[in-house]
């Protein structure tokens, strides 16, 4: 019973990531990062972009593990409990800057950026619940994983 | 092979002391001061986020080298961080201000090279 509901946690994860990293090609669009960077030296904004664009492209490797290697995260071997932590530790830290790290007080009021904000935080939450669950298994606390 | 891995893993460590001493260098805070907040944020937050990476792939590479080595879910891993760091040296050669790294051309080598290294090591780590 654990082991389809965090097969399918993986799945419904995995998708949320790809949509994730579809719709960051957007933000910085929407939240108008680029004249907002203008004021920024050359090597600032450099640093900026080539960041954004390296967690991005981490987003797209976690969602490849989700989705293609969901029986590696699940079974039980020590690789696969360090991964699933850094992930777990990763997503955690993301929700607590969603509640209490990111001022969006600038962010224009929208219907559409408010819906994008509680989507975010509902995948957050689910991604943290998801690892947490990945976590317990590895380590045998819920269901037996198979070594 | 754990012992080329636990070699990057110190490279690691240094690269992700090194950040610090840029934030410092490069005067981030201030230059930041003059854009909005979330901006500030958001490259924090990336900022920290990338140096978390590099520290966890450095406790990964200097503590359990084997697992680098283990199985098919680790040449994928390895893949990954090729990939990372190849396109960490092409970003350097063609997206950096050129003027900036000719002014600090012994950093830009040095850099490069650790990059490019840490590249090899993965890749290599990919196929074995």
């Amino acid at each position: 019973m654990m082991k389809q509901l965090l097969e399918i946690g993986l799945l419904v994860g995995g998708w949320s990531l790809v949509a994730l990293c579809v719709g960051s090609f957007w933000i910085p669009k929407v939240l108008k990062w680029r004249e907002k960077l203008a004021g920024l030296t050359p090597l600032m904004r450099e640093l900026w972009w080539t960041y954004s664009i390296y967690v991005l492209s981490s987003h797209v490797f976690f969602a490849v593990l989700a989705l293609g290697f969901g029986d590696w995260l699940m079974s039980g071997s020590r690789a696969a409990l360090a991964m699933c932590t850094f992930m777990l530790l990763w997503w955690s830290v993301r929700l607590w800057l969603q509640f209490f790290g990111f001022d969006f007080d600038e962010i224009e009021d929208t219907t559409a950026n408010r819906l994008a904000k509680g989507l975010l935080t509902m995948l957050f939450l689910g991604l943290v619940s998801l690892y947490a669950g990945l976590v317990c298994w590895n380590v045998g606390r819920i269901g037996v994983a198979e070594v | 092979m754990e012992m080329v891995f636990r070699g990057a893993g110190l490279v690691l460590t240094g690269l992700v002391v090194a950040n610090f001493f840029a934030a410092k260098r490069w005067r981030y805070a201030e230059n930041l001061e003059t854009v909005e907040p979330i901006v500030r944020q958001v490259f924090n937050v990336h900022c920290a986020y990338i140096v978390a990476i590099m520290a966890g792939l450095a406790m990964l590479c200097l503590g359990w080298p084997e697992l680098l080595l283990e199985g098919r879910m680790s040449r994928v891993l390895c893949g990954f961080f090729g990939l990372f760091w190849g396109s960490r040296v092409v970003v350097q050669l063609t997206y950096y201000d050129s003027e900036m790294r000719r002014r600090n051309r012994g950093w830009d080598l040095f850099f490069l090279a650790v990059f490019l290294g840490l590249a090899v090591v993965f890749t290599l780590g990919s196929f074995v």
